[in-house]
């Protein structure tokens, strides 16, 4: 098994795109720091939010670390996906014709790599943070204000998004349908069915109001889950989708 | 033979092999052999399903019924398959983004070998200057080279290799077949390499498994395939009359691709002879093992298919 870790692991690490992607996320949290920073009390376009002293408002900055699950959902997908596209399905499988321990070894890598890039997000995020605020003197409760856990419950959830992202993989090969299905899930379904009547009581058990549950941040009126319960009902996302892929689909003939 | 021999250390076993793709049957009952010790050829024409019983055989494909094994098991159940098989089939298996040498070190990596093996196997294949590059631009050549380097990096004592050949100049192709006979000859390995002409692997291979349409129509050494040592080859500029006029010999005359005539079972005596007896200009007369192919084309062509396209 530490063998096909450690293999996993170099496939990542010697193609760009998990670093791209890494920079990518990197970007999108420091964008969404400034911006979050530079607008405050100015009162563009009508938003007032309390001031940066607030705890509300602290969270809501360091949660700008969070945008990175969609980085490690997509990277996840394309970490299985590209194996069938490039036919290295071939030569992986048969070295380990066991082929659940490699979705295993690929989910536990997929894992890994959303932990680096949730720290790194966060570690940018809180660099920032902290330069800024101390240049304007305002004081960062880093753990009063629960910005320390919150970046640890975002850090969850772009590692949990990976493991997701493997499992929508393994369940729909094809690289293209897999990564537009997820994010015209992620961003259109899901929120629809917040909003239609019969399926709202399902609501705070899909994988985006899981996340937001974690991530506390506020989307639907009725995501009661908790922390915990948000990242076990995620996890179990991904980790039926990697069931449902080893049984329709990674079982069947390799490309 | 007792039942242990034939689950014999590295021999390559098909047991009435079959797989059905929705209404095509790509492998029909296929069942053959292949020795450890051996270079054997595994031919038959585009489509008869040589890369799809190669994938049955790897497990990457489940049969529809039938077996095939390695060392008397089944791929899934081989101790260490990375370690003891080596395998490349015919489209190349790389992320264009990787470089060779980290495109093997993976791999390595998953089959619990040292990376200095990557360099090992880059060096053997003569893509030590490349080793750093993405793949992205290596030519048809170098990727089959990648490959056989992927397959090599076991160092394992079966290889299977699908149309090993394709791509590869003269120079390598020469490479390859010395590489592949010292495999068998030397070190006592099982070398089965599949081709969709018999002429790229004749000089190479000692045994033959040919297929069409998923059977098999051959199975043995290359020596004994009817026309290994005979055959004819004839050039004329009226090639009809030539024909009948060797019609009474009792021969076989087949086109050849090259615009020449292909005689089996007759002399090149005996053909001269008939073509003078009628004068029929010749342009060239040989003794050609080339016989072969035309067995070859003979066995495998379409039951129902004109011999003569365009006569
Ligand atoms: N995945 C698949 N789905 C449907 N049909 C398939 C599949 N793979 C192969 N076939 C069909 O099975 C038959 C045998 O194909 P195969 O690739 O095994 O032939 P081959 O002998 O390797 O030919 P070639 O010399 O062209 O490589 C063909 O008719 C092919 O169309
Ligand atoms: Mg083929």
């Amino acid at each position: 098994m530490i063998n096909l870790i450690r293999a996993e692991w170099r496939k990542v690490i010697t193609v760009k795109l998990g670093w791209g992607m890494l920079l990518g996320a990197l970007a999108l949290a420091a964008l969404g720091v400034v911006a979050q920073i530079a607008s405050n009390g100015n009162g563009a376009n009508g938003n007032f939010l309390p001031p940066l002293s607030a705890a509300e408002t602290q969270r809501s900055i360091a949660a700008s670390s969070g945008s990175a699950y969609l980085f490690s959902v997509v990277v996840g997908i394309i970490l299985i996906t590209t194996e069938f596209r490039h036919f290295t399905s071939r030569p992986t499988f048969l070295i380990e014709p066991r082929r659940g321990l490699v979705v295993v070894a690929k989910l536990l890598v997929a894992a890994l790599v959303g932990i680096i890039y949730g720290v790194a997000c966060a570690a940018l995020t809180a660099a920032i943070m902290a330069i800024w605020f101390a240049a304007l003197g305002v004081n960062i409760g880093w753990v009063s204000n629960g910005i320390l856990l919150s970046m640890l419950g975002d850090t969850a959830v772009i590692a949990i998004f990976a493991v997701v992202g493997i499992g929508v993989g393994v369940l729909v090969r094809n690289q293209i349908a897999a990564i537009i299905g997820t994010l015209v899930y992620l961003f259109v379904l899901e929120p629809l069915t917040d909003i239609i009547p019969l399926v709202q009581k399902a609501y705070p058990y899909l994988p985006g109001a899981a996340a937001a549950a974690v991530t506390g941040a506020n989307r639907g009126s009725l995501a009661h889950l908790n922390a915990v319960q948000g990242g076990l009902v995620l996890l179990g996302y991904g980790l039926l989708f990697a069931v449902g892929g080893w049984l329709f689909t990674i079982r069947r003939d390799i490309p | 033979m007792s039942p242990e021999a034939t689950a014999l250390e590295g021999r390559i076993v098909a047991n009435d092999l079959t797989k059905v793709f929705g209404e095509v049957k790509a492998v029909d009952g296929l069942s053959f052999s292949v020795e450890p010790g051996s270079v054997t050829g595994f031919l038959g024409p585009n489509g008869a399903g040589k890369t799809t019983t190669l994938r049955m055989i790897l497990g990457l494909a489940t049969p529809t019924s039938g077996t095939g094994t390695i060392s008397g098991l089944t791929y899934a159940h081989l101790p260490h398959p990375g370690r003891t098989v080596g395998a490349v089939l015919e489209a190349t298996s790389f992320h264009p983004g990787r470089s060779a040498r980290n495109h093997l070190r993976v791999f390595c990596a998953a089959a619990g070998l040292p990376d200095k093996r990557a360099d090992e196997v880059l060096e053997w294949v003569g893509l030590t200057q490349a080793a750093r590059y993405s793949v992205r631009g290596f030519s048809l050549g170098m990727r089959q080279r990648l490959g056989l380097a992927t397959a090599l990096l076991g160092n394992p004592r079966v290889l299977l290799l699908d149309e090993p050949a394709n791509g590869l100049d003269p120079e390598g192709i020469a490479w390859l077949r010395g590489l592949l006979r010292h495999f068998a000859d030397v070190d006592g390995r099982t070398v089965l390499i599949s081709s969709h002409v018999l002429s790229e692997v004749e000089q190479t291979v000692d045994r033959v498994v040919i297929i069409a349409r998923g059977r098999l129509l051959y199975e043995g050494r290359l020596a004994d395939l009817e026309g290994a040592n005979g055959g004819v080859v004839v050039r004329t500029p009226s090639p009809e009359q030539l024909s009948g006029a060797l019609a009474p010999l009792n021969v076989k005359v087949t086109p050849r691709a090259d615009g020449s005539l292909g005689v089996v079972g007759a002399t090149p005596e005996a053909v001269g002879h008939a073509a003078w007896a009628a004068h029929v200009e010749l342009h060239e007369l040989r003794a050609g093992s080339s016989s072969l192919e035309e067995t070859f084309l003979r066995l495998t062509a379409e039951p129902s298919a004109p011999t003569e396209p365009g006569a």
